[in-house]
């Protein structure tokens, strides 16, 4: 998982990879919202950031809950 | 069944025609194009609707390295929208049939595409998060050889561990106020995302802070030194500033 870049810590804005979490923050929570012909429902992406959650876990056996 | 094909939403952008995004590559490397409708221009790209309709994506953004691929692939089309026109963002997984079916969309939608443009354009989305130190471990209790009021003792430490926890929460959200407050002062929007999950982000401490900025290009300096006089000001909060970001935070078209 990407760690989270700071500006205040290494300010080299061009050399920062964006984690994961920061993106779905603003893709899954704000943006433009258009109904599109498919669209995928706030509650199934509630349901995503469970399953998220959950895989994280799984993947980090040493995370502590 | 064939693959059949739909149209995958990445932003709606102003001042730019189709021919602009020729060289941008979109999801499973398809080229992205523009569909020009009086003065707006939907980029988008084709897209397997066994891979992106209703099924498969119901199946799919349960992969985390699937969803972690779209996110990536979407977020650089879009960076490279932004950075040739004002461009609002799309949220994730926004698919038409057919192009009529998008232009229709844009119709309806024009009034409040327009205003979301005017909102961001010249501006960009900067994120600031604080955290507040892990909380103090709780005390432990006395075992059972400990002597007559080992007990009360133990419960009375206990409960002083609770008030002081109590207070240091109150203080870190009055910081974070404090904190979104000043930044605020420097952006033409703010508002406030909800803290992340632990679990997701990895950071240590509480989250207190999920602040998106909307800045205009001459603020940026003022907003940034903004940043920096806080993160020195107060040593008892970590402080994280990002970006710049496209828009996403604040292209949004209900009212900020």
């Amino acid at each position: 998982m990407t760690q989270q870049p700071d500006l205040l810590a290494e300010p080299s804005p061009a050399a920062q990879p964006v984690a994961l979490v920061d993106l779905l923050d603003r893709l899954l929570g704000v943006g433009v919202v258009l109904a599109g012909d498919i669209t995928i429902s706030l509650a199934e992406v509630d349901l995503v950031r469970i399953k998220l959650h959950a895989l994280i876990a799984s993947v980090q056996p040493g995370m502590v809950e | 069944m064939s693959a059949r094909t739909g149209r995958y939403l990445y932003a709606v952008a102003r001042g730019i025609t189709s021919n602009d995004l020729t060289g941008v590559t979109g999801l499973r490397d398809r080229p992205v194009r523009g569909v020009d409708h009086q003065g707006l221009t939907a980029v988008i790209s084709d897209v397997d609707l066994d891979e992106f309709g209703t099924e498969g994506l119901r199946r799919n953004l349960e992969d985390l390295d699937w969803l972690e691929e779209v996110a990536r692939t979407h977020h650089a089309v879009v960076r490279a929208v932004a950075a040739l026109a004002p461009a609002a963002p799309l949220r994730l997984a926004t698919i038409y049939v057919d192009d009529d079916a998008l232009r229709n969309r844009l119709d309806e939608w024009r009034d409040a595409l327009l205003r979301a443009l005017d909102r961001i354009e010249g501006r960009m989305e900067w994120s600031v998060k604080a955290f507040a130190p892990a909380d103090e471990p709780e005390p432990s209790p006395p075992d059972a050889t400990a002597g007559e009021g080992a007990g009360a003792a133990y419960l009375r430490r206990r409960k002083a561990a609770v008030e002081r926890q109590r207070a240091a929460g109150d203080e870190s959200a009055a910081l974070a106020d404090h904190l979104h407050l000043e930044l605020s002062r420097h952006a033409a929007a703010s508002r406030r995302l909800a803290p992340q999950d632990r679990k997701l982000s990895g950071h240590e401490g509480t989250m207190t802070l999920n602040g998106a900025y909307l800045v205009a290009t001459a603020d940026v300096e003022e907003f940034l030194a903004t940043a920096r006089e806080l993160d020195r000001s107060h040593p008892e909060a970590r402080i994280n500033l990002q970006g710049p970001w496209p828009p996403y935070s604040f292209a949004t078209l209900e009212d900020p």
